[in-house]
């Protein structure tokens, strides 16, 4: 089964193309926060590259987040109107689940962390397991000393990765001795891998179970600004 | 893309998230609405008095998908047969309205069929052709909503020259402010609306407000008018009915709209009057209008008033025009939150 990637939950704008071939095609633009403008001719992009007809995807992955609110809506506003228009499954998962899985051969802790803005990151903890890793701490938004009271509160050798680790690198390490690499974003393809690994067991949901991960309550500050240029 | 030419079965299916309705419809042969699917969150916003780009953005991301697939139900086709997708890119909220452009840009790319980005505002304006598509032009047309008070002429199709508008608060504005002075709901328009049903329109004469230029509006001292009405009514113990203070709000707001849209007709000559947004929905709005229509023998083209709230019939209709035009948008072009005319 082949599946198409979408992955918009940071700067980054990931699309990816794969099945039991492995990764096909993928597409990544890490440059300003131009997803609306630059997805679907990626999506094309990708599918032509990979030359594969639309028609022929079989199920639509797409990476629900935390990241930048607007950013992940539109990835994931696409991913559910294509599986909506070519009536295939969707298999969702998390921004940080995509940025720890790279990581999974190494024995430390693993703690992807994504630039949340307002001086917040979203973070969360993994260890190796057999073929992957495992999240072990459940996913949390807040200031970049909470992190790292997360991290010392632990105290295990930890790799930190993610655009919120290299914003906030010299705050995690004057806190908290670690390691801070690469990946910077969520990687497209390990998004087809994961999705695929999900397919062959048959783990998909319908568009309309696809649940994005906000972590944040909406500000509910009212936009009067805005308001005005409506009609 | 895949050109296409346009005729009488062409099928455009209209997308519509620019602010707080999740909107679609299925428009065919360019102005036959075959269905159009409108779910509003007025609820959701209602607490707050107004709408809350972040979670207007959140509840057209859940609902989008649903309404789009009972549009394509409800018009009883197959979606092998729609030739192209039109959405609004602008003007709106600019959270919402990526949410609706990706969408609409993911469904063209799947079905290998054109993408048509709408700009909202002209939208409203060709909602006077679904009842007739062969309108004269130029066409006055009054377009009137939460967030717009303007009058413009509509010389041909895609061009259009702003007459008149607002120099403070949207007509759709006053009556949300109106209503909170009177303790009334959100949105203010239905509520004074049919607290009028019983009142005297002449009860109370409120001032209507004349800017300097011919065709300005302006409504932001209305509100003063009316507070201070009810704080000296109240003390010396006439205070009128409800019924009739509302009756004669609405009155003060319609006078003006019609007055400056038919001084308008009269100066162009045009043989035609549209209108558009959520004001229009005011049946003393629409009653005053058609009796100025009849005076003159001009036709009045003003859409249902569930096709004058957003939706996204009119979305497909001005869609299916550019279409017939070829005039497409590329997928990398933007939403442009602050679009004109
Ligand atoms: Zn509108």
């Amino acid at each position: 089964m082949l599946i198409l990637g979408i992955e918009t939950a940071t700067e980054q704008v990931g699309v990816a193309i794969g099945g039991h071939e492995g990764i096909i095609a993928t597409f990544e633009v890490a440059r300003g926060r131009r997803h609306a403008e630059i997805l679907t001719p990626a999506i094309e992009f990708v599918l032509r590259q990979a030359d594969v007809d639309v028609d022929e995807l079989g199920c639509i992955a797409v990476d629900v987040g935390p990241g930048l609110f607007t950013g992940m809506r539109v990835g994931i506003s696409a991913a559910k109107a294509l599986a909506l228009a070519l009536r295939v499954p969707m298999i969702g998962i998390s921004s940080l689940d995509l940025l720890a899985f790279p990581c999974r051969h190494t024995d430390r802790v693993v703690v992807p962390v994504i630039d949340a803005r307002k001086g917040e990151v979203f973070w969360s903890m993994y260890r190796q397991v057999p073929g992957g890793v495992q999240q072990v701490s459940a996913p949390t938004v807040g200031p970049v000393d909470d992190l790292v009271a997360d991290l010392l509160a632990r105290s295990q050798e930890a790799l930190c990765v993610g655009d919120g680790a290299e914003r906030y690198r010299h705050e995690i390490l004057e806190g908290y001795h670690c390691e801070i690499s690469a990946p910077v974003h969520p990687s497209p393809g390990a998004l087809v891998q994961l999705a695929h690994a999900q397919a062959l067991r048959e783990e998909w949901v319908r568009p309309a179970e696809i649940e994005p991960i906000y972590l944040r309550a909406p500000d509910a500050q009212i936009n009067w600004a805005t308001r005005e240029q409506r009609s | 893309m895949t050109h296409v030419t346009p005729d009488e079965s062409t099928l455009v299916l209209g997308i519509e998230t620019s602010c707080d309705e999740t909107a679609a419809a299925l428009v065919m042969g360019g102005n036959d609405v075959v269905s159009s699917v409108v779910s509003s969150q007025i609820e959701i916003h209602a607490d707050f008095g107004g709408v809350v780009p972040e979670i207007a953005s959140r509840a057209h991301l859940e609902t989008l998908n649903p309404v789009i697939a009972r549009a394509i139900v409800e018009a009883g086709v197959d979606e092998s047969r729609i030739d192209a997708v039109a959405c609004t890119h602008g003007p709106g909220l600019i959270g919402a309205l990526l949410v609706g452009v990706s969408a609409a840009k993911a469904l063209a790319l799947a079905w290998d069929v054109p993408y048509v980005g709408v700009n909202h505002l002209e939208a409203h304006l060709y909602s006077a052709f679904i009842e007739d598509p062969s309108l004269e032009f130029p066409l006055v047309v009054l377009l009137v909503s939460g967030g717009h008070t303007m009058l413009v002429e509509m010389q041909d199709h895609g061009r259009y020259r702003l007459v008149g508008q607002t120099i403070d608060d949207a007509a759709g504005e006053a009556f949300d402010k109106l209503a909170r002075v009177m303790g009334l709901g959100f949105p203010g328009g239905p509520a004074i609306d049919k607290a009028s049903d019983s009142g005297d329109p002449a009860a109370v004469d409120f001032p209507r407000a004349v800017p300097e230029k011919p065709y300005h509006f302006s409504f932001s001292g209305l509100k003063t008018s009316v507070v201070t009405f009810i704080e000296k009514a109240s003390a010396s113990g006439d205070l009128p009915s409800l019924a009739d203070v509302a009756a004669s709000i609405q009155e003060a707001i319609v006078d003006v709209l019609v007055k400056k849209t038919f001084r308008a007709v009269d100066d162009t000559g045009a043989k035609v009057v549209g209108g558009g947004g959520g004001v229009l929905a005011n049946r003393r709005l629409r009653h005053r209008m058609a009796e100025e229509a009849d005076k003159r023998g001009v036709t009045l083209a003003l859409p249902d008033p569930i096709l004058c709230t957003d939706n996204a019939a009119m979305i497909g209709v001005a869609g299916g025009y550019w279409l017939t035009k070829g005039r497409l948008t590329d997928w990398a072009e933007n939403v442009d939150p602050s679009m004109v005319l």
